[in-house]
């Protein structure tokens, strides 16, 4: 244990009534080491890294010790002892990196301000793959991969031997986190001891070192990364490592080319005195087909969505209902209009947040003629295994997941032939996304449906769909490069 | 009209804000008819007397009950101001509903128009009107309600065009409601929670600008018993009347005071419903 | 900076539009009224007893409202335009030197009672924010809402009868000399006191429990050097603003004070005006109040501007 450069033992954080959040937890960090702390939202994971700092908020009570190598060990409920740490021994990657920049000063001052040399700023930037125009702008000017960079920049550049990353890929888009995987792997090759904090699978598997698993407060596994990402030996572990969607059972089956429920053809669209963020898009949906929309956030996707549902029109191009376009008249999207339908990102958000839900699905009768919510809701939330004792509640009082859940019994309850769902899963925790994912799958099997299925996560819809469409694919490009680029990328 | 009822929370809790609220209306109805003498009744063998059991606040310089007066006055002072507050916020409402229904022109149209007056001092407005047309109720409702639409728009068309934008009422546009419907049971709903301490509110502020107004005789004319006339006209006898003066006085704050709490209560209240 | 040109040109035309349509609508009014003019005007100069048709057909001709509507505007317009805003029917004398004389007035007791606020509500804002939720907190925030339910008229009645009725310390009233300014100001300061002391406590809170001032301190930030560096600068954005802007609301409050006060500032002119019904006076005032209410939202947008870089980038797009 001598070698540790940090060290927490016996951590308890309680709150106000006595509920432990953190329950003694001990963790060492070797000297030039990297520990990544993985666990779900809710299981107390970023209280660790607030103790360590002693940034807890008043209404909780921390106890425990902190150790840094070569230091006595400091009480977790003495947070100004803990103060004196800041900077020289330790020092944060905080989580939302927006928030940590001082929005009215420019970002080479704030640099400065932490006691970065004036020369050593445009190196520490270009180290992370900033160009030096970075410290000359204004944080709101930064996307959140790049403040996040400037941020572990600074943290390397203050020389604290120990550095804590509290989730530091929170929110960020795929390529995005590959960007902050390496730079913090460059924190660990410049010789600095790093304890990541994260809820996301691939976090541990690209980063070398140990991994524990946190659950409850409670550190229920750890070890070498490598080893219980191969074999975990708890069976929580195993659940929650395998709800990571490259884990799920893969998809094979045969679609009804002959039946298009939904297709495009030519589409291209862009927001006024702007250039098009796709061109020339052709898509094909069959009857239980699932096809796949991905591509970087700001690249469309959203939009490609409404225009499908006929929400928005394209600039040039056609969408097709069961092959009738509904671009060319918009007079024939009125008959079909119930059968194609959305599902949403956030899920209580699309529900009427002052009435109650059994109300919400009840006036559903009113525009669908033969429909009996008290005949036809029940078989129905028997298979999507919700609670009926649900629909009495208002959406604020449902968890995301049922919520997801009851937004799906009420497109079904309009008879689909095609549903659109936008980043369905995302404000799920990967247990329950993992769930409703392969429940949605099902009822596209069961019924007949088309599904489309639009994501910024790549491993999540390559273990679904059938078919996958990369926006960034049908980016204007100069007309060389036009011909080589192939209309669709098909997966198998 | 369903549809509205239908929208209200499930489990509706009276807001304690309802308590002050209700004081101030029957307060208002049931002045006149509680006053113990005439209020325009002089008596010049009385006048500028002290507070006694027959004239419980004094007499005014024209021998005059003053608790009387102030009785009188009360739904001319509150009265007035809920009904110049309700006529502008649904002039408001109604506008900030088109605008943020309405296309671009439309939208374009109603809030510069909005910014506009807000670009003018409103007691200022409220006086122009006042002292032009003469004083009376009339000018001074035009004056204040000129003053106090656009507020009440710029708050129905930000939350109204909020609210459009959500997933719920995405939904119902999939599902087939037509417009109408979306727009009683998603949007109004809404709009009324976020107005409804805005207007509290200015109820209170109307109740000073109305005797403000009167106070500096652009408002209601003397005799009428308008707390704020009242106070002008006492006024040259401050030094030896202070409890006739203090009378009006205290109702206007009690009641701005109430007003201004109601409010603050109602704005905590819809705040925390859309936080959960 | 060729942003910021702009943005003064904008609002200069702004004001200047906004002083137009006040004008036009002082004009309007006068002119949509029922009666005759040239009557309500005689009645005004020499007393609604003594009008008698002739006087009446005197001053119809004199001041040419005989002649059709849109020329009276226009040569309305033009001579303003010349800066010539005609002559006060009550007194005779020019209404530009009637306004210049009273504009002085105001604006000494509106910058005084507004400086005078900032004193007051700064300390009392900043300290009840340092502790939200502290007794000082409480105690700022039962002031202030009680100062915001009492119209401005009622904190100068309630300031004379103790300061100048009953311990007879102060003038109750009149311009003389530097006493009788002391009443005005505190009651102009008092009503503006209300509404800064919350804004100014709410931006100390804000800025205090944002992130980036603990980030400043892990960095190893000085409790004070991180106040001084990024503290500061956050917390004056919405104070500033709103501090000027308030001086903008000022005038919904000079109006009753002056009267109140019997101060021969532009608001004292305006109800005398309004109430003898002297038209240019009214129109006069009106255009200089919605001049300098314009101008004073111009400067509240240049600090921000200067203040906040997100706004500058944001004016720029």
């Amino acid at each position: 244990m001598t070698d540790m450069a940090l060290t927490i033992t016996n951590l308890w954080v309680r709150d106000r009534q006595g509920n432990a959040l953190v329950k003694g937890v001990s963790l060492a960090v070797p000297r030039n080491g990297v520990l990544t702390l993985i666990g779900e939202t809710g299981s107390g994971k970023s209280l660790i890294a607030q103790a360590v700092f002693g940034l807890l908020s008043p209404e909780l009570a921390a106890s425990g010790t902190i150790t840094i190598a070569g230091h006595r060990p400091i009480e977790a409920g003495n947070p100004r002892a803990l103060a004196r740490l800041w900077r020289e021994q330790i020092m944060l990657i905080p989580q939302e990196p927006s928030l940590a920049l001082d929005p009215t000063m420019k970002v080479r001052r704030q640099m400065a301000l932490a006691g970065l040399a004036d020369a050593a700023i445009n190196p520490a930037l270009s180290a992370f793959d900033l160009p030096a125009s970075t410290g000359q702008s204004f944080p709101f000017a930064l996307s959140g991969g790049m403040a996040q960079r400037v941020l572990i920049a600074t943290a390397l550049g203050v020389g604290a031997p120990v550095i804590i990353a509290d989730e530091p890929t929170k929110g960020l888009d795929t390529d995005r986190v590959t960007q902050t995987i390496d730079a913090l792997r460059q924190l660990a090759g410049a010789g600095r001891t790093l304890l990541v904090i994260t809820h996301e699978r691939r976090v541990a598997e690209e980063l070398p070192g140990e991994l524990a698993i946190i659950r409850d407060g409670a550190i229920i596994e750890r070890g070498e990364s490598v080893h219980i990402l191969e074999a975990p030996e708890s069976d929580y572990a195993r659940i929650w490592l395998d709800a990571d969607p490259r884990h799920w059972p893969r998809c094979h089956r045969c679609c009804d080319m002959e039946r298009l429920t939904l297709s495009a053809h030519g589409l291209s669209f862009g927001w006024p005195q702007q250039p098009p963020l796709f061109e020339n898009l052709d898509l094909h949906l069959p009857k239980g087909g699932v096809l796949a929309v991905s591509g970087p956030s700001g690249s469309g996707k959203s939009t490609l969505g409404d225009i499908l549902l006929g929400l928005r029109r394209p600039r040039m191009g056609s969408v097709e209902w069961g092959g009738i376009d509904i671009v060319a008249s918009s007079a024939a999207i009125r008959p079909l209009r119930q059968r194609y339908q959305k599902l949403h990102q956030d899920p209580i958000k699309a529900f009427l947040p002052h009435l109650a839900l059994m109300r919400q699905f009840k006036a559903l009768e009113a525009v669908k003629p033969g429909l009996s919510v008290a005949r036809d809701l029940p078989p129905l939330l028997d298979r999507l295994r919700v609670k009926p004792s649900l629909l009495n509640r208002l959406p604020g009082e449902i968890s995301g997941g049922e919520a997801q859940r009851l937004a799906l019994a009420r497109i079904l309850l309009l008879d689909p032939f095609a549903i659109i769902a936008d980043e369905p899963t995302s404000r799920l925790d990967p247990v329950v996304q993992r769930e409703t994912m392969l429940l949605l799958r099902e009822l596209v099997d069961e019924n007949g449906l088309g599904l489309v299925l639009i994501s910024h996560d790549l491993a999540l819809l390559r273990s679904l769909a059938d078919e996958t469409i990369d926006l960034s694919d049908h980016r204007p490009r100069s007309p060389a490069q036009l011909k080589g680029a192939t209309a669709s990328t098909t997966l198998s | 009209m369903t549809m509205l009822l239908e929208a209200r929370p499930t489990r509706s809790r009276l807001p304690g804000a309802i308590w002050p609220l209700a004081a101030l209306a029957a307060f208002a109805a049931s002045g006149p008819f509680l006053a113990p003498y005439d209020p325009d009744a002089q008596d010049l063998l009385r006048v500028m007397e002290a507070p006694s059991w027959h004239h419980l606040l004094g007499t005014d310089h024209v021998g005059r009950d003053v608790l009387s007066r102030v009785l009188a006055g009360a739904p001319q002072s509150l009265g007035l101001a809920a009904l110049c507050v309700a006529l502008a916020a649904s002039i408001g409402v109604m506008l900030g509903l088109s605008a943020a229904n309405g296309g671009r022109f439309t939208r374009a149209a109603i809030m510069r128009l909005a910014d506009l007056m807000l670009a003018f001092p409103g007691l200022l407005l409220a006086m122009l009107f006042a002292g032009f047309l003469g004083g009376g109720i009339w000018p001074m409702l035009i004056g204040l309600k000129l003053a106090l639409w656009p507020q009440y728009a710029r708050m129905a068309e930000a939350v109204a065009t909020g609210v459009l934008r959500e997933g719920h009422v995405e939904a119902a546009r999939l599902a087939g409601f037509p417009e109408r419907v979306i727009l009683l049971r998603h949007v109004l709903p809404a709009v009324l929670r976020a107005i409804l301490p805005l207007a509290t509110f200015g109820v209170g502020q109307a109740i000073m600008s109305i005797s403000a107004l009167g106070f500096l005789g652009l408002g209601l004319k003397p005799p009428t018993p308008e707390w704020g006339a009242t106070i002008n006209e006492l006024l040259p006898f401050l030094s030896e009347g202070f409890v006739q003066m203090a009378a009006p006085c205290l109702l206007i704050f009690v009641s701005v005071l109430l007003l201004t709490l109601a409010g603050r209560a109602l704005a905590t209240q819809t705040t925390g419903l859309n936080h959960d | 900076m060729t942003t910021i040109a702009r943005i003064i040109l904008s609002r200069i035309g702004q004001a200047l539009a906004t002083a137009a349509m006040l004008a036009t609508l002082c004009f309007a009014f006068v002119h949509a009224l029922p009666g005759d003019l040239s009557l309500r005007v005689a009645a005004a100069r020499v007393g609604d007893e003594r009008v008698t048709s002739e006087t009446a057909e005197r001053i119809r001709r004199e001041e040419g409202l005989d002649r059709p509507l849109i020329v009276q505007y226009g040569q309305w317009m033009g001579n303003l335009a010349r800066g010539d805003l005609g002559r006060s029917l009550l007194s005779g004398k020019p209404v530009t030197a009637e306004l210049a004389y009273h504009t002085k007035f105001t604006l000494q007791l509106g910058l005084i009672g507004w400086l005078l606020s900032y004193v007051l509500a700064l300390p009392l804002g900043i300290w009840a924010g340092m502790r939200p939720g502290g007794a000082v907190d409480r105690a700022t925030e039962a002031l202030a809402v009680t100062l915001a339910s009492l119209p401005a008229f009622l904190v100068g009645i309630g300031l004379i009868t103790l300061f100048a009725l009953t311990l007879r310390w102060l003038p109750p009233a009149g311009f003389r000399t530097f006493a009788h300014m002391v009443l005005p100001a505190f009651t102009l300061a008092l009503s503006l006191v209300a509404f800064s002391i919350p804004v100014i406590r709410n931006a100390v809170v804000e800025a205090r429990s944002a992130f980036f001032m603990t980030y400043a301190r892990v960095k190893g930030l000085s409790p004070v050097s991180a106040l001084r560096h990024h503290g500061l600068r956050n917390a004056a954005i919405p104070v500033v603003t709103f501090a000027a802007l308030q001086f903008a609301f000022v005038i919904d409050g000079f109006v009753v004070i002056e009267t109140l006060f019997n101060y021969p500032g532009l608001g004292e002119l305006l109800v005398k005006a309004l109430v003898a019904r002297d038209v240019p006076v009214i129109m006069g005032a009106g255009l200089v109040i919605g001049f300098a209410f314009a101008l004073v939202s111009l400067l509240a947008d240049l600090a921000r501007l200067w203040l906040d870089p997100r706004e500058l980038a944001e004016a720029r797009a």
